[in-house]
């Protein structure tokens, strides 16, 4: 392909540079804050003669979001290319600002990806992402420390619990079975999906009608579930993020960790004094024997419309991580600690067989490779930042002010409803 | 600012008596040196100022798209329970901080000023340092000793800094450090315009420092007291960054909704309410104006500004 695009380029400027159209490379801005990205966009442009990547790193998550927004606002200023977050696409869909890359072929691509990482991104034929990482959920876990405090490998959440109960005391309380970060929406809305809570019924085929339901019943299980583990001195309460939270990482305070796909990644660069002591294992289950699985995170690129030239865009989006480019997913995997949303990666032996030293070579993608193919479908809302404030607003309030959990869903509920409302869309 | 801006206008007038022709050129030269202030007053404040007055009439939601709305917005504003929260948040901080910044600064510009050893340059500068220190950096800085875990203090006498019960406290602190240094030297700097025979007649008639000090200079600094505490009024009811910095270590005390500002801000970048935000800044901005303007009219026999 580079071969054909290659001798495409040197015929169409042979000379006649002066006939209007324009000869070189087209530009296409890319906005994302992937790990070690500038060497992906590097290895495109060293094997592009047609387009040219210019990235800028605007910053990651929100910090991205609100530059975007105010660049649509504006009505100039944004990139052509935007990394966004699966939760954050019906909101740019609803306001008209991603392209439909289906018009520019993207639906050949539909059958590299596992149904529900597909339908996050796509309506029908309409394709506003491309899909590239994900963030299947799994238990990470102090080997070293399960074995010092005698603990067994929790299967189930009640199993979890037991366990934890028996560090409290095997520990003298000072060590945690984990860390409930209440300030990320992402890692919640990922525990609760796992228990089949279906906060939002949205299909952005009819953008004006949406189901609400936050406080539904799996979603207050897991709340009670972590009520009960914090009020018990058994799982700690630091922000995630925080000075304190990597500390109690790397210093055995925290004995597992529930991470997305990317966290092994992360925690190896927050916690190296840790390394080789970590293990993976599957997420306990609610209902012992089953494979339920949630999502936290996941990432996607899509084309604004602001793109000058959006196929040209389009085509920038399909193939920096496309599943054949082999080169560029060595430095996502190797380096970025991306987990791969393509089948033919994730299913390669490059990415399953990959031995990672801080989990003392344990092949942790075992874990996270089933995960991800049994996640759930799942639907967001076109307000996720004002959802997620409302979860951590609620349940950052519950801990300290150590009220209900479930009572702050209810109110987050209400708020939503009340928000969604305003902003003209038929509740049901 | 205030005052700058009238001086610098009022300048050409000063001018006197003058042949016509003069008098027009002195005042083309006076304009001609105010311009740059102008220009930027005009791009950087009256015109953001207009448009987001323009923003505040207008309400864009997701579904139905922009309409004029006239005041709705601020119906809202006044009857959202989290602005009336971040509000009365707002008035109580400055209730006691305004008093504590303004004492704290004074003791230390009076010590300084009565010091006469070369130790009182040292401590003029260490008292001045953290205004030089950039808020941002400041305030993470002191996020990190809030620390219950990690820092020096709450390792030691095992309190959560940043719970909601101290946070308050914790943050005004912070606003502390920050600025008492300034005011210091606002204060400080009209200590050392004073004449000096004032004190020496004092002194015969058997005034001791302490007294010197607080029946004396204190006083006749009063103009420049007024002028940190409206300093401090008006730094207190934009309170933003401090609490925006240190709100991801602990969200549960520090809320989205901590002050109208922070308020507003994440109105605008959170959630795409522009034209809500707008209304709540402008709000805001009325209340910083009438505020700064009753306290100046109530003390406006000390402060001639």
């Amino acid at each position: 392909m580079t071969a054909l695009t290659l001798a495409a380029c040197s015929s169409s400027s042979d000379g006649d540079s002066d006939a209007g159209t324009p000869s070189g490379p087209v530009t296409v801005k890319v906005w994302a804050w992937y790990p070690s990205f500038q060497k992906v966009v590097d290895l495109y442009n060293s094997t592009h003669t047609d387009i040219k990547i210019e990235w800028t790193n605007a910053g990651a998550g929100q910090d991205e979001y609100t530059k975007l927004q105010t660049a649509l606002k504006a009505g100039k200023g944004a990139p052509d290319v935007v990394m966004l977050e699966f939760q954050e696409l019906p909101t740019y869909q609803l306001t008209k600002h991603l392209v439909d890359m289906g018009k520019y072929g993207a639906n050949d691509l539909k059958s590299q990806y596992v149904d529900w990482a597909w339908k996050q991104v796509s309506q029908g034929d309409k394709v506003y992402a491309i899909p590239v990482d994900a963030g299947p959920m799994a238990m990470l876990y102090r080997e070293d420390l399960f074995k010092q405090y005698g603990l067994s490998i929790p299967k189930t959440w009640d199993e979890y619990k037991q366990q934890a109960e028996k560090l409290k005391t095997a520990s003298a309380g000072k060590a945690f079975m984990t860390d409930f970060g209440g300030n990320d929406g992402g890692f919640m809305t990922g525990l609760t999906w796992q228990a089949g809570s279906k906060p939002y019924t949205y299909d952005t085929s009819n953008p004006s009608t949406i189901g609400i339901a936050v406080n539904d019943e799996p979603a207050k299980k897991v709340m009670t579930y972590w009520e009960g583990m914090v009020a018990g001195g058994l799982a700690d309460t630091k922000a995630y993020g925080t000075t304190d939270f990597y500390n109690g990482l790397g210093s055995g305070k925290y004995v597992t960790y529930l991470a997305a796909g990317w966290g092994p990644g992360y925690l190896a660069s927050v916690a190296k004094t840790t390394a080789g002591k970590w293990r993976a294992a599957p997420l306990p289950q609610w209902t012992a024997g089953a494979n339920d699985q949630g999502d936290w995170g996941g990432s996607s690129f899509a084309v604004t419309d602001q793109a000058k030239n959006p196929e040209a865009a389009t085509k920038v989006a399909m193939e920096i991580y496309g599943a054949t480019n082999t080169a560029a997913w060595k430095i996502g995997i190797d380096e970025a600690y991306l987990f791969p949303t393509a089948t033919p990666v994730l299913e390669s032996d490059a990415f399953l067989k990959k031995k990672y030293d801080f989990f003392g070579g344990q092949t942790v993608n075992d874990v996270f490779v089933p995960a991800y193919k049994a996640i759930a479908p799942f639907s967001w809302s076109p307000f996720n930042s004002y959802n997620f404030n409302q979860l951590t607003t609620g349940i950052n309030g519950a801990i300290e002010k150590k009220t209900s959990w479930t009572a702050a869903l209810d109110t987050a509920q209400a708020n939503v409803t009340q928000y969604a409302t305003q902003q003209g869309f038929k509740v049901q | 600012m205030t005052q700058v801006e009238t001086r610098s206008a009022a300048a050409p007038a000063v001018a006197g008596p003058a042949p016509r022709f003069k008098r027009g050129r002195e005042a083309v030269t006076g304009w001609l040196f105010v311009a740059p202030f102008v220009v930027l007053l005009v791009a950087f404040l009256l015109l953001p100022m207009a448009y987001a007055f323009k923003l505040s009439l207008y309400r864009s939601t997701l579904i139905e798209g922009e309409h004029f709305a006239l005041f709705e917005n601020y119906t809202q504003a006044f009857k959202d329970p989290l602005v009336r929260e971040g509000v009365v948040r707002v008035i109580l901080f400055g209730l006691v901080q305004t008093p504590v910044m303004i004492g704290v600064a004074l003791l230390a510009a009076l010590l300084i000023d009565h010091a006469t050893s070369r130790f009182s340059r040292i401590f003029r500068l260490a008292a001045f340092v953290p205004y030089a220190v950039p808020v941002v950096i400041g305030t993470l800085m002191w996020g990190f000793l809030y620390s219950k875990d990690t820092g020096p203090f709450g390792s030691v006498l095992h309190i959560d800094f940043l719970s909601s019960s101290w946070v308050l406290a914790s943050l005004g602190n912070v606003v502390t450090w920050q600025w008492a240094g300034y005011n210091m030297i606002v204060l400080y700097a009209a200590l050392q315009g004073l004449p000096r025979e004032v004190y020496e007649s004092a002194r015969i008639d058997g005034a001791g420092p302490a007294q010197i000090a607080w029946r004396i200079k204190t006083p006749m600094i009063s103009s420049a007291i007024v002028l940190a505490t409206l300093f401090t009024i008006l730094g207190t009811l934009q309170f933003f960054t401090e609490p925006l910095i240190l709100q991801p270590l602990n969200p549960g005390s520090i809320t989205q909704h901590y002050t109208p500002n922070v308020y507003a801000f994440n109105q605008a970048f959170s959630f795409q309410q522009y034209n809500y935000s707008a209304a709540i800044s402008f709000l805001l901005g009325a209340v910083v104006f009438v505020g700064s303007y009753i306290f100046l009219f109530a003390t406006r026999k000390r402060s001639a500004l």
